[in-house]
This record gives C-alpha cells, sequence and structure tokens, in this order.
C-alpha cells in the first residue's frame, strides 16, 4: 500500500515535470519576443501561437514514456470488452459458470483455510503439539498427573512442557450466579503457548503452588462485559464459586484455547504433587508442549519413548497397559482430526468444481474461437502475429474470469452465510470464516488459474497455422480438444456425484442406526451443583430427593427419572472390565477395556424406552434398601455370562466384597456416538442414602408437550429449589440430531456441489453436441437428401454423445477407485464400491447426458435439406 | 512551419548536431536552429519534447534540470558518448541521402 503511494506520488510527479518543461520553454520564448520589442502579453500569446497546443505535446510525451505493453493490454482489453458486449449471451453463461466454480470454491476455502492452512494464532504455532496417551475411553489424547511429572522433569526434547485439567465450568459473581467454562492452567500454559496477558500480569509459577491465594486470568469477553475493557481492572476481585479471586489479568482478544475448548477464566493448575502421586488416585490431564528448534512431533516421540513406557509400567493398571499409546502431534493435527479429511474432501470437490467450470467456458471459448475463425483469419493475414492474437484471446478469458471470480466473491459470501446458518457446530472455526483478504486472493488466484485454463486451449488449437491459413468455413469439425474436453467433465462430474451418493447412503445408514433408546418427547435439564454449597452427601442426597419430587409434579409430565449422565454422546463413568468379580466364577480376563456405567432412578428406562429383555426393572421401594441391584446391558451381559442367566448371579463391582445381585438385562443403547458399536455397561440404583451420585445430574422428562413449555416449568421449579443453579434444558433429540450434524453438512454440501458439477457437464455435453450439429448441417442435409431417415441422423448424434460419455464414465469410474481409500475413511458401513451408490450416480449421470444429447439431436433430425444446402 | 524535420530524421540530426556545440535546453535548441540556419529551418516546437524525451529513454541524450543564466528553471540536454557515436553515424547518411538527391534534381 505504501509502496503504492509512492510509486502513485512519483507518476504524479513526473508528470509535472514534463508539463513545468513545455511551460518554461513557453516563457523563454516569451521573453524573447519582448528582448526584441515585442509587449509582454503579445509576447506571451505569439510563443503559445508558435508552440501549437502544449495539452498535445504533453500528451506525447506521455506516449514515449508508457511502456509499449501497456499500450498493448489496453488496446487488448478494450478489444475484449468489445467482444464481450457483443455477444452478451456467451459472455452470461461464462461468467456465471465460473462464477459458480470460483465462488463455491472461494466460500469453501474461506472455511478450510481456517483448518487446514492458516497458521494458528500463536508465535511459531508450528513448533507447539499436544503430548500424551491415547486410549480407548478418550478421542483425544490424555495423560495422568504423576506420569506428566516425571515427563516434565526427566524429557529433553520440549522447550517447554504445561498442562491443563479436562475443561470444567464454574459460578461466576453472586447469586443468580452465571455458569461459565472454566479451565485451570499451569502457571507457564500461556508463557509455553508464546503469549502474554493483554492487560495485567500471567501467572507466576508461586501461583500454582498448593495453596496459594487463588488468582484468575478471564477471557477478553469478561473483560470487556464485566469491567468495560479498564485496563487498571486487573488486581480486583471476582467471586467464582462463593470465593473471593483475585484477577491477575485478561487475556488477549484472539486467545483460543490450544484444544478449541471454551474458557472465560483461566485459574492456577495448583497441581499438587502429593496428590498427583498418590497410589490409587489419578489425575487426567491435557498436556501440550513446544518443541525445540530441530525437533519434530516424530522425533520428539521417540526421544520420548522410554520416559512413556516406564510411566505405563508404573501408573497405568495392568489390563490396560496394552490400551494405551503414545501421542505426540502438531496442534493443528489435535485440532482437527476429526474434521481434517472431511476438510479435504470438501476442498477436492470444490477444485473439481472449479476444473469443470473451467471445461466448459473453455469448451464455449472454442466454439466461439471457431466462429470466429474467419476474422482471426483475416487478422493474421494483415499482418497480426500469431503471438498478438494469441495474447488477444487470453485477454478476453480473463477478462471473463475476473468478471467471473468478481460475481464469484458476492456469491462465495452468500453461501458462506448459508454454511454458517446450516450447521454451526459442524466443523470447527466454521463461525470463524470470514471473506477477508487471503481469501479474496485465493479468489483472484482461481481466477487467474481459470483464465489460463479457459485461455490457453482455444488460442492454441485456433491459432495453429492450419486453422489461420483456412478461409473455408466446413470441415475442421474433428477436432479432438472438445469431445476430451466434454469427456473429462463427464468423468469429474462422475466422481463428484459418485462420492454425494456414497456420502448420502452413509447418512442414511448412520441416521437410521438404531439408538437403543427413544429420544422423541424427551426432554432432559442438566446441571452441576456448586462443589462449596453441597459439600457434604447429605446435602446432595437432600437436593437430589427435592428434584425428584418437584419436577414429577410438573404437569404434563407423563414420566421422570434422573440419572448421573444421559447417552448418546458419552460422558458417563468407566471402570476397567477385569476389576469386576463374578460370585462362584473365576476372574475376568485381562484384557477388557473399559466398562460403562450410570447411577439412575427405577424410571429411567422407561423415560427412555430403553427395553428390559430379561429379568425385571429397579423398583422404587429397593431405594431404601440395602441390597443395591444391578442391570446390565446386553453386550456386558453377554460378555460376563456367555452361557448362564445373568440374572440372578451377584457381582462385586470394585473390589470390595460388595456383591451386587443381577436383576434385570437392558437393551444396548448408543451411548458413545452413533458411529461407534455401544460400549458395555451396568445401571446401578439411585438408592436414598448414597455418598457417590456425584455433583453432576441430568433430568430427564418424557412430555407430549413443547419443549419451550416445560422449560419455562421446569426452570421455576428448579429456582424454587435453588436459584443460583444453572440449568441447561434441551430436547433429546436435538442431541441426537447433533451426532448426526457433521455428516450432514459434509453429504449436503457435496450433494449440491455434485448437482453443480452435473449441471455444467451437461451443459458442456449440450453446447457441444449442440455445436456440432450446427457446424454439420449441410452434411446432415446432404444426408437426408440422399435418403437417410430422421431417425437416422438423430441416432447419429447421439451415438457420438454416448461415445464421449462412455469414455468420461470410464475415466470417472477409474478416479474414484483411486480415490478408494480415502472415501473409506469418510463412509459409514457403506463400502467405497458400494453397488447401489455407484448404479445411483451413473444412472443420475445418464439422464442428465441423455437430456443433454437429445435437443441438438433433435434439431439434427429437423434439418430441412433444402435449407441447409441452399445456406452459404 | 516546413516539413523539413520530418526528413529522413532530420529532427534528431538536428537534436544531436546543435547539442554536440554543447549542452541546451529545448528552447535553445529551437533558437539554435533558426539562428544557425538564418530562418530556413523552424523547428516544429509541440514535436520537439516527445523526441527529446525519447532520445532520453535511448539514453543517447541526458537531461538535467538547472537554472539558466537568465534565472528561469529548465531542464538541460547534454549528448552522451553513445549520441555522438549515433550523430556520427546520421551524419554520414543525411549527407549521403542528400548527396543523392541532388544528383537526382540535377540531372536533366
Amino acid at each position: 500500500m505504501k509502496r503504492a503511494i509512492v510509486w502513485l506520488r512519483r507518476l504524479f510527479h513526473r508528470d509535472s515535470a514534463w508539463q513545468e518543461e513545455i511551460e518554461s520553454h513557453l516563457a523563454m520564448r516569451a521573453d524573447w519576443h519582448q528582448a526584441q520589442g515585442v509587449a509582454p502579453d503579445a509576447a506571451r500569446t505569439r510563443a503559445a501561437r508558435e508552440f501549437g497546443s502544449p495539452l498535445r505535446a504533453l500528451e506525447a510525451v506521455r506516449a514515449v514514456h508508457r511502456a509499449p505493453w501497456l499500450d498493448a493490454l489496453a488496446q487488448d482489453a478494450h478489444h475484449g470488452l468489445r467482444v464481450i458486449r457483443r455477444s452478451p449471451a456467451f459472455s452470461l453463461a461464462a461468467m456465471a459458470t465460473l462464477a459458480v466454480g470460483i465462488g463455491a470454491s472461494t466460500a469453501v476455502f474461506s472455511v478450510v483455510d481456517l483448518l487446514l492452512f492458516r497458521s494458528l494464532p500463536y508465535p511459531r504455532a508450528e513448533r507447539l503439539v499436544s503430548v500424551g496417551f491415547s486410549g480407548p475411553i478418550d478421542n483425544n489424547e490424555f495423560n495422568v498427573g504423576n506420569a506428566y511429572l516425571d515427563w516434565r522433569e526427566h524429557q529433553r526434547v520440549f522447550a517447554a512442557m504445561t498442562s491443563m485439567y479436562p475443561a470444567g465450568e464454574c459460578d461466576l459473581g453472586e447469586a443468580p450466579a452465571l455458569r461459565v467454562p472454566c479451565v485451570q492452567v499451569e502457571s507457564n500454559f500461556l508463557a509455553t503457548l508464546g503469549l502474554a496477558p493483554a492487560a495485567g500480569r500471567d501467572f507466576h509459577p508461586e501461583d500454582d503452588r498448593p495453596g496459594a491465594p487463588k488468582v484468575a486470568l478471564l477471557s477478553y469477553a469478561m473483560w470487556q462485559s464485566r469491567f468495560g475493557g479498564d485496563p487498571g481492572a486487573a488486581g480486583k476481585t471476582i467471586l467464582l464459586d462463593d470465593a473471593p479471586v483475585r484477577v491477575s489479568g485478561f487475556l488477549p482478544r484472539t486467545f483460543e484455547m490450544p484444544q478449541l475448548g471454551e474458557a472465560d477464566v483461566l485459574l492456577a493448575e495448583q497441581l499438587d504433587e502429593s496428590v498427583a502421586r498418590a497410589p490409587r488416585f489419578t489425575v487426567f490431564l491435557r498436556t501440550f508442549a513446544r518443541l525445540k528448534d530441530g525437533a519434530t512431533a516424530e522425533t520428539a516421540r521417540e526421544q520420548l519413548l522410554p520416559l512413556f513406557e516406564d510411566s505405563v509400567r508404573r501408573y497405568v493398571p495392568p489390563p490396560l497397559q496394552r490400551e494405551v499409546g503414545p501421542v505426540v502431534r502438531s496442534l493443528r493435527d489435535r485440532q482437527i482430526h476429526d474434521v481434517k479429511l472431511a476438510s479435504w474432501l470438501l476442498f477436492g470437490a470444490v477444485l473439481a468444481l472449479v476444473a469443470l467450470a473451467c471445461a466448459n467456458v473453455a469448451n464455449l471459448m472454442l466454439a466461439r474461437a471457431a466462429a470466429r475463425k474467419k476474422e482471426l483469419a483475416m487478422r493474421a493475414a494483415l499482418g497480426a502475429s500469431r503471438g498478438r492474437l494469441a495474447r488477444q484471446m487470453f485477454t478476453e478469458s480473463l477478462l471473463l474470469s475476473l468478471a467471473g471470480g468478481a460475481a464469484g466473491c458476492v456469491f462465495a459470501w452468500g453461501l458462506l452465510r448459508a454454511l454458517v446458518a446450516m450447521a454451526p457446530e459442524a466443523l470447527p472455526r466454521l463461525s470463524q470464516a470470514r471473506m477477508d483478504g487471503r481469501v479474496l486472493l485465493f479468489a483472484l488466484a482461481v481466477s487467474l488459474a481459470a483464465a489460463v485454463a479457459t485461455g490457453l486451449l482455444p488460442a492454441w488449437e485456433r491459432l495453429s497455422a492450419a486453422a489461420l491459413a483456412g478461409w473455408h468455413s466446413a470441415g475442421d469439425g474433428r477436432s479432438w480438444s472438445r469431445p476430451v474436453l466434454v469427456a473429462a467433465q463427464v468423468a469429474i462430474s462422475l466422481v463428484l456425484l459418485t462420492g454425494a451418493s456414497l456420502l448420502v447412503r452413509s447418512l442414511w445408514k448412520l441416521e437410521s442406526e438404531s439408538l437403543g433408546f427413544q429420544p422423541r418427547r424427551v426432554v432432559t435439564a442438566a446441571f452441576t451443583l456448586n462443589r462449596h454449597r453441597y459439600n457434604s452427601a447429605e446435602k446432595q442426597d437432600a437436593f437430589y430427593a427435592e428434584v425428584e419430587r418437584q419436577l414429577a409434579r410438573i404437569p404434563g409430565v407423563s414420566r421422570f427419572a434422573l440419572s448421573d449422565s444421559i447417552p448418546p454422546s458419552g460422558g458417563m463413568r468407566g471402570r476397567p472390565f477385569s476389576n469386576m468379580r463374578i460370585a462362584g466364577h473365576p476372574p475376568l480376563p485381562e484384557q477388557g477395556g473399559m466398562v460403562a456405567f450410570r447411577y439412575v432412578t427405577p424410571g429411567y428406562f422407561r423415560a427412555l424406552g430403553i427395553p428390559i429383555v430379561a429379568g425385571r426393572d429397579f423398583d422404587e421401594k429397593e431405594r431404601s434398601g440395602t441390597d443395591t441391584p444391578l442391570i446390565l446391558s446386553q453386550s456386558l451381559a453377554r460378555r460376563m455370562f456367555p452361557a448362564e442367566n445373568p440374572v440372578g448371579q451377584r457381582i462385586d463391582l470394585d473390589v470390595n466384597g460388595h456383591w451386587q445381585p443381577v436383576v434385570g438385562v437392558a437393551g444396548d443403547v448408543k451411548n458413545s456416538g452413533l458411529a461407534d458399536a455401544p460400549q458395555p455397561e451396568y445401571y446401578r440404583l439411585r438408592v436414598n442414602r448414597s455418598d457417590e451420585l456425584g455433583l453432576s445430574a441430568v433430568a430427564l422428562l418424557e412430555t407430549p408437550l413443547d419443549a419451550g413449555v416445560v422449560e419455562r416449568w421446569v426452570r421455576r421449579q428448579m429456582a424454587a429449589i435453588d436459584p443460583a443453579l444453572p440449568v441447561t434444558i434441551e430436547a433429546m433429540q436435538t442431541k441426537v440430531d447433533r451426532l448426526s450434524e457433521r455428516a450432514r453438512f459434509l453429504a449436503a454440501l457435496i450433494a449440491l456441489f455434485a448437482a453443480f458439477g452435473l449441471l455444467l457437464a451437461a451443459i458442456g455435453l449440450y453446447g457441444v453436441l449442440s455445436f456440432l450439429v450446427a457446424q454439420r448441417t449441410r452434411e446432415i442435409g446432404v444426408r437426408i437428401a440422399l435418403g437417410a431417415s430422421p431417425g437416422q441422423i438423430a441416432r447419429m448424434a447421439v451415438h457420438q454423445a454416448g461415445v464421449w460419455t462412455l469414455a468420461g464414465m470410464a475415466a470417472g469410474w477409474a478416479a474414484s477407485a483411486s480415490l478408494e481409500r480415502i472415501a473409506r475413511g469418510a463412509l459409514f458401513q457403506v463400502s467405497p464400491f458400494d453397488p447401489l451408490s455407484l448404479a445411483v450416480a451413473a444412472l443420475v449421470l445418464v439422464m442428465a447426458a441423455a437430456l443433454a444429447a437429445w435437443l441438438p439431436a433433435r434439431r439434427a433430425a429437423l434439418v430441412d435439406p433444402a435449407v441447409s444446402l441452399r445456406e452459404e | 512551419m516546413k516539413s523539413t524535420d520530418r526528413l529522413f530524421g532530420s529532427l534528431e540530426l538536428l537534436i544531436f548536431k546543435t547539442l554536440a556545440a554543447g549542452p541546451h535546453h529545448g528552447f535553445g535548441i529551437t533558437l539554435h536552429v533558426e539562428t544557425v540556419s538564418k530562418g530556413l529551418l523552424h523547428m516544429e516546437e509541440g514535436s520537439l519534447y516527445p523526441a527529446l524525451h525519447r532520445l532520453e529513454r535511448e539514453r543517447l541524450i541526458s537531461g538535467e534540470w538547472r537554472q539558466t543564466d537568465a534565472g528561469r528553471r529548465a531542464r538541460i540536454y547534454t549528448l552522451t558518448a553513445a549520441g555522438r557515436k549515433r550523430l556520427a553515424e546520421s551524419e554520414a547518411s543525411w549527407s549521403s541521402v542528400s548527396l543523392g538527391i541532388e544528383r537526382v534534381l540535377r540531372f536533366v
């Protein structure tokens, strides 16, 4: 920008210097006349007359300095614009086609750029890694306190390591408190990320000592909303979970957590080494590190291996040792691991769409160049060099592409808004996607590439010596480039269609996957008790009892249940399988993975419609007894009792001699997402006096009423019990829908692009065939005059289209097959060679091709020999 | 206005020849040609400047803003080494052309 101004100023300065030179000439001439005795006024007039027009002279001087290529460019552009204006239909079609291609690719780029290419908002972000164990419970690597302490002390590959507790929440302020995301991080957390607070001070190592006064860093949004962005607010005290906490500083506006979680409050972690190292007690952490220069995630992982193996031996329970692995991966991979494939698929799909659009426009340009053959031959004969003509054709396609690109940016803007509205949580960072300079630059690059792609082929083909030499318009229909372009379009479009139909089928399978429970008409209300106010099991039990009493009384609630977690998205508690013992049975095998469990009230199975397949449901009376019963899920029952009736067996869950009877078996439910198999689980009854219920619970209300109506009732009742308790209310169906949101988003987008692609390919086929028919009208007329029937003529045209389509489809299938391995990862229970999907894609394509070929073929059949032979 | 300056690149030749005698500004060149040709040649002033700029771009002459003796700012042009060489070539070709024309004119 600055350079542009300097350049402009110099340009302007140069121009005024030339003007001054001419003025000085006039002045000197006037001086000379005056010296000859002419009056001053007359002298000036005479000087001006003798000089002629100073403006024309100045213009001539400017022309001397203007670069010759600029002149030619202006001329080409002028000519190009005239050509474009002369055939508005053609130009509009070409621009619209390019606008669709460039627009779609730009919109998708603005989304995937954030995920795949743009650097993360940390200095030297490429050196940041996430470190930990991969395990069966968590999709992301985690760490345990004692292992982390060992690694931090002994590792040599990282410049710094830091840790945080898994994301939590806390109550901010006086009642009614605000429930805000609240994360405990090590004191070097910001420093390791390479950041510093926007105001105030970062955590000190002293803040991390257990028992030190609590300090917090607040998010930029909090700073603005609570303190009006006052930089002097650091040092003030806020109320967090009813305890005073000093605010040490405020996070930068662009701050984001390395795992992309939410955080309005960062608290010093105060990891207590004596607690972290206590036997039979596990502190779960997320750990991040900054690589030393020269190290990569791979070398770091290798060098960390001895430490890792040592930790596994010492801290991981034997049954789980084989199920954990070491992970060191870049922060970007950590952030996008489950959408990386989707991002690349989307990006690939739109690039294919751009290619299709270019092929289409190139085809149009070829057709038009053929029509302008006479003009080009004439200009060549008049002395225009081939380079000059090529440059001119290229200028035309450049103008078209830039116009298409500009329209595409508008289209992209709209499409992006639609994408964000369609699925706000389908991709991380989707809501951050903007049409910024970088994205516009991408659009420009695509436009230029389109200009080259659409301009070069016609220029090259039309400017061959033979084409320029020819004056006649007959013949020359056998050029290979147009059929090849059409076949390529068919191929690309088949790949897109195949991908779309596979994804749609996979989505259909995913959504028709049995959940094992009935989400309709169920409203959930989730809450977490304040740790300080409900600091004893008695207080918690009393609260839960009151919640059951009050919520069950809401009019219109037919069934009510309370649980500590609900399907289908995980979050339940788990234990190693091998920890369980069955009365009168040998110990269970060591490798059994984890078993999930929940604490539920007797109404749970009925509220969610989970069938009891053997034995019986829990009974309300059992809640006051001591004989705490169990219900197993079907898959767990099958594993523990392959050949026996599970009902009536007694199980010790925690190796503590407390034997509990199995009273029933419940159907399996999807408890860790739609795509994964159900985890084996057991249900424990929420007895009246329990010290194990925990601080979090979810109430389930089955009701025919609208969720909004129920929500008001629930809020009122909950507020009557504890006005300071934040409650999250949501329809169960919404939770379930969210699970397939990403798959739906991907399938919808690819299907949309496939539809665009199909349209473009059909237009391409139609265009080429129409052109050929028009060009061969004379030949067709002769054939008809010699006795060919209209049917034969139509068959001839269709035959040609059929050959191109088949060639394209063969290429498309080959391309699809080569993409099979990539596609496999994005599909759920559908093979990349799923015959139904392939057939549907092929059928749709063939139908579109037939439609595109039919119109020109009919026109060919209706050629009147008398008219066509009289032409020319 | 005479068309003499259009003939055979004569404008360039006149500029070179004038500058060979010493640096001049545009008006100085005009005046020199008028004076030396005793009024027979009159330069078209409008086309003088484009020519000067073109020759400068070709590095045959070089220009520089300076103060004239009369106290006016003007752009003073000097013949470069390349310009001197070109002058010799142009002079030679001009001589042969004018000799040729003279012979044709004198042929009766």
